[in-house]
């Protein structure tokens, strides 16, 4: 049987070290851990960046299971579509964003990867996921002008 | 730390909002003097988040002799009410009297604020029969209400932390309960301003005594003969002055503009690593 997968995007406010009063993220970080919840307590984390690790290993601390690299009954996928969708993104507005975040949501299959640089989207881990609309989408939003999903294939 | 009826975290910093019953205090020069004023300031400052009311009957400084039975018919009263109104606020009342003190502790004051450096050596039996919390001050041996006039220590800070700290062991020793003695160096009782400049800048070492450290800066004529500003000119100097005290961990700040304080005690406990910042997001999204 193949293992459970879920997607989270690498959002360092999601770090314990990064909490605020009041979080940012609230909604975000309730359906974060709904979803790595499922994975069981073994979870192989795949990122493409030492934040994005600790990022998904923090999350993963967080329901109680365990990071490993192999014999993993989940997988934790850390990524996140374009980082320009608006004046106030980290990136600033780029008007491809949208169009390149809509394609992520038909497919994570061909993603044009220079163009992804230029957006400062983070999908080197996304290649090899199944399309959005198989798995359950907990999360599909851009509220700092950064395109997140959080979804689980089971 | 325990203030009468409310406990606190060792890394909350706390409002103390000043409310005169005074007709001659020399900030506000009688604002609060009739009830109603007085009501409207309690209701004022606890809107705006102060967990403490500090009420006075007797101004600080010289003036007309206020007796006992004066300063109780000036706040046990009006203590009454605001305890009525304001179940959950912490009540402190000012005063050095142990009379006074047993009056308004019986109407719901929850601490005594004994600006005089125990004067009355009774007061901590009254603290003690009320489990209410004390403010153990120093003020170098002064009369109450004289200005100090020539008084030199050898070590300021550690005249204030020896007095200090021998007071809040005599309320130990008279049964205050540890967690309600709260120690005040008393920023100009006693002192000239480069003394009370000093007592600021090491206001760390009174802090290292374990002690909950109180502050009362907010105004004085040690900001006012430091940058040369009359009192309704002194808010900046007051806030400078509460950045480095709240940077060395004092834990109350017992104030006039309670808004103001908040923001700086808070961004500076926030510095500290004491306080997270209220929403942070930008770069971490």
């Amino acid at each position: 049987m193949t293992p459970p997968v879920a997607l989270v995007p690498g959002v360092l406010a999601l770090l314990p070290s990064y909490a605020s009063i009041d979080d940012p993220v609230a909604e975000l970080r309730a359906a974060c851990l709904t979803a790595v919840g499922e994975l069981g307590p073994r979870v192989r984390v795949e990122a493409s960046g030492a934040s994005g690790v600790r990022v998904g290993a923090g999350l993963v601390r967080a329901v109680g299971a365990t990071v490993v690299t192999s014999a993993e009954s989940g997988v934790l996928v850390v990524g996140n579509g374009s980082a320009t969708r608006t004046e106030k993104a980290p990136g600033h507005l780029d008007p491809r964003a949208e169009a390149f975040d809509a394609t992520l949501r038909e497919s994570f299959s061909g993603i044009d990867q220079e163009l992804a640089t230029e957006l400062w989207a983070d999908t080197a881990c996304l290649a090899g996921l199944p399309r959005l609309a198989e798995a359950d989408v907990r999360y599909d939003d851009a509220p700092f002008g950064v395109q997140y999903w959080v979804a689980v294939w089971g | 730390m325990r203030l009468g009826r409310q406990e606190f975290g060792d890394d909350d910093a706390l409002m103390m909002a000043i409310v005169n019953r005074t007709p001659d205090s020399f900030f506000d020069k009688g604002a609060t003097w009739g009830e109603d004023a007085a009501f409207a300031r309690v209701a004022e400052v606890v809107g705006q988040g102060a967990e403490i009311v500090d009420i006075g009957g007797i101004k600080a400084a010289p003036g007309v002799e206020i007796s006992a039975a004066e300063e109780k018919a000036r706040v046990v009263d009006f203590v009454a009410g605001v305890r009525e109104q304001w179940p959950d606020v912490v009540i402190s009342v000012d005063t050095w009297r142990a009379e006074v003190g047993d009056a308004v502790c019986a109407a719901g004051a929850d601490v005594l604020n004994d600006a005089w450096g125990g004067a009355d050596p009774e007061l901590v039996d009254v603290a003690a029969a009320h489990d209410a919390a004390i403010i153990c001050t120093h003020t170098g041996g002064v009369t109450p209400r004289t200005r100090p006039y020539r008084i030199e220590y050898d070590d300021v800070v550690a005249a204030a932390t020896n007095d200090t700290v021998a007071y809040a062991e005599r309320a130990l020793a008279a049964g205050v309960a540890r967690e309600s003695i709260v120690i005040d160096p008393a920023h100009d009782f006693g002192k000239n301003t480069f003394h009370s400049l000093e007592v600021t800048r090491r206001i760390d070492e009174m802090v290292a005594t374990g002690w909950p450290v109180l502050v009362s800066l907010s105004n004085k004529d040690f900001v006012g003969e430091t940058l040369g500003l009359d009192v309704g000119e002194r808010l900046v100097g007051t806030l400078a002055a509460t950045s480095v005290c709240a940077l060395a961990g004092a834990r109350i700040y017992r104030v006039h503009q309670v808004v103001e304080t908040r923001q700086t005690v808070d961004m500076v406990w926030s510095i500290a690593g004491r306080r997270p910042p209220l929403r942070a997001i930008r770069g971490l999204q």
